[in-house]
């Protein structure tokens, strides 16, 4: 890192202290730790990933078991969030649910990446034609509406041809076909500064083929700017499943996805506005915290922000 | 306007509809994929029937001829019929369910945009102040909260606990076009860009409030407001009007699922009931709207562009 400056003794001879190297990460783990809202976000979405794990092994009831107790309950302490309109247990439901989100999201940026970032580091590392083609691409998705994209292929792919089962999985390809340009873009700009500086050219006179300059030294210093969009993408992945679960084209029906959850509350929100309430507190609890937390990392990464 | 920004707002309408029928081909082709055909599902078809059917929309020509005669009609401004509703045509229907939709769209932009701006100017100019927290938490929040979950909040208190105020305005109305209706809908549409909007102009306000030529023109004694409209904001506004055409993008999505919550019969419902009914013509029909509504949209944003900074050129 940059931050390694020569030490220069002063007139008064005091004598400065080698600052320690840290590692990219290091570094950016002690910004963070300052940034309160960030740390906030990252105790929530811990919370989550724990809710999730613990209902793949356990809820208070079955998601899918109805008539546990009246129908329309409203919350009493057998159950916190109170009954649906099928009589299941709404806190068990949202815990499934958090494991849905978790799945979503984490599933998309990770696939984001994988389709983005290689594809970003071969169009800026070679330019020319390969990074004509990749770049009508991401010109041309810039500017449409790219989730309703993502909603046809959704259907076209699991309603109409039957290829995939509705599920998580085709809701993950579809995000991720229609939105790996974002990444594809941040990436190809790094690459395109990063491949003018000296080191990249010391590594291309020391012998280095492209692969290796382009996996050991532009990669690991676009790496930054990178885990920010992939952490955004995990926000916009799951608010795109709640988006179709709420129309009634994302998960099948017993599936306790949030979105759904808030659209079987919407037909009862006159009388039992608990059941709409809790997913959607829910939904917007967890996208809160990966935008803290996007946030907090955005400010951690950003050299600019350096001291 | 110049020669020269004729010129390009001409080329950049051939370009918009050059990536209008790209854009709609892809859904287009991927709908015509599916095996069957729309009739599938009917009950009470004979043989004779279903050809009819078929021969009278061309689905039995070769996928390339049907591709090609789509196409024609899509540069004559034609889309073709419902496959559900045999007779109506679609671009007059989509006309007009875009202009329901441009109302509620337009006067969420002006939520959006105003709202912002004036949360993110009075967050600046107050910088550290209880004034700024508060106009800066609620815009992290605000940014997080899907305009569906909004849409949600505002049918549960406005058409549910104030009841007796709005009179069922919002709730299980069949018809649409009063003015009173607009307000909610636009504000769970508007809101959650507003807050962005906000966050951005209040760190573009933060930039240009310290430069040289706004600290003169306080020195020259002007008016604050001449000062911080006509001087900081204009050059404030650059980066924020970058994001208008995402902007737009967002709001054409957001608009999709709340129309379908407060039963506005716009562009958004159709999408999703035509997709339910397998209506496929309509759902290409829409998506070739929306296309061109992005693209024209991104088209205004750059025109707007050399108004506020004339180093921009066309």
């Amino acid at each position: 890192m940059a931050m390694a400056s020569v030490p220069q003794p002063s007139v008064g001879a005091v004598v400065y202290d080698m600052p320690k190297q840290v590692s990219l990460l290091e570094d950016a783990w002690r910004r963070i730790r300052r940034n309160r809202l960030a740390l906030v976000g990252a105790g929530i979405i811990v919370l989550l990933f724990i809710t999730a794990f613990v209902s793949i092994f356990w809820t208070p009831y079955p998601v899918w078991l109805q008539a546990v107790g009246p129908t329309y309950q409203t919350p009493t302490l057998a159950h916190p969030l109170g009954l649906d309109q099928a009589g299941r247990d709404i806190l068990s439901r949202i815990m499934g649910g958090a494991s849905i989100t978790v799945q979503v999201g984490v599933g998309s940026a990770i696939i984001v990446s994988l389709i983005g970032i290689p594809l970003g580091l071969l169009a800026g590392f070679y330019r020319g034609w390969v990074d004509t083609v990749i770049s009508f691409f991401i010109n041309i998705w810039y500017g449409i509406p790219d989730l309703l994209v993502a909603l046809i292929l959704v259907f076209v792919l699991s309603d109409a041809l039957k290829l995939i089962p509705r599920g998580v999985f085709v809701i993950i390809l579809a995000f991720s076909l229609t939105r790996w340009m974002d990444v594809a873009r941040l990436v190809r700009g790094q690459a395109l500064a990063l491949r003018e500086r000296e080191f990249v050219e010391a590594a291309r006179m020391s012998g280095a083929r492209d692969f290796g300059i382009v996996a050991r030294h532009i990669f690991p210093n676009a790496l930054g700017p990178i885990i920010v969009q992939a952490t955004f993408a995990i926000p916009a992945a799951v608010l795109f499943e709640a988006f179709l679960s709420f129309l009634g084209l994302g998960l099948p029906s017993p599936a306790p996805s949030w979105g759904a959850m808030a659209n079987d509350g919407y037909h009862g929100l006159d009388f039992a506005p608990h059941i709409a309430l809790a997913p959607t507190i829910a939904l917007s609890v967890t996208l809160m915290a990966f935008n803290w937390l996007g946030d907090g990392l955005r400010d951690a990464f950003d050299p600019r922000m350096r001291r | 306007m110049t020669r020269g920004t004729a010129s390009y707002i001409g080329q950049r309408l051939v370009l918009i509809a050059i990536t209008t029928v790209l854009v709609s081909s892809i859904v287009f082709l991927l709908l015509h994929q599916i095996p069957g055909n729309a009739f599938l599902n009917e009950t009470r078809t004979t043989p004779q029937s279903l050809a009819a059917s078929l021969h009278h929309y061309g689905l039995d020509l070769p996928l390339r001829q049907q591709y090609a005669n789509w196409v024609r009609g899509v540069l004559h401004g034609d889309l073709g019929e419902s496959l559900v509703n045999r007779g109506v045509a679609i671009t007059p229907l989509l006309l007009r369910e875009t202009s329901v939709s441009a109302t509620v769209g337009f006067y969420a932009l002006l939520v959006t945009i105003g709202l912002g701006l004036i949360l993110g100017i009075i967050g600046a100019l107050r910088q550290n102040t209880w004034v700024d927290y508060v106009a800066s938490s609620a815009s992290v929040a605000g940014y997080s909260i899907p305009s569906f979950v909004l849409a949600i909040f505002g049918l549960l208190i406005f058409g549910h606990y104030f009841y007796i105020w709005t009179g069922g305005t919002f709730y299980y109305v069949p018809g649409w076009g009063k003015l009173e209706q607009i307000p909610v809908p636009a504000l769970a549409l508007g809101l959650p860009y507003a807050s962005y909007v906000a966050r951005l102009t209040r760190a573009s306000m933060l930039e240009t409030i310290r430069t040289d030529y706004v600290r003169t023109a306080w020195a020259k004694g002007l008016k604050a407001r001449v000062v911080v409209l006509r001087h900081a904001l204009r050059n404030a506004l650059i980066p924020v009007v970058t994001i208008l055409g995402p902007l737009i993008t967002g709001i054409i999505t957001g608009s999709v699922v709340i129309e379908n919550i407060f039963g506005i019969p716009g562009l958004g419902k159709e999408f999703i009931t035509s997709i339910l009914s397998r209506d496929y013509n309509i759902v290409i029909g829409v998506f070739t709207f929306y296309a061109a509504l992005v693209g024209l949209a991104n088209l205004a944003v750059d025109v707007i562009y050399p108004v506020l900074d004339p180093r921009i050129r066309y």
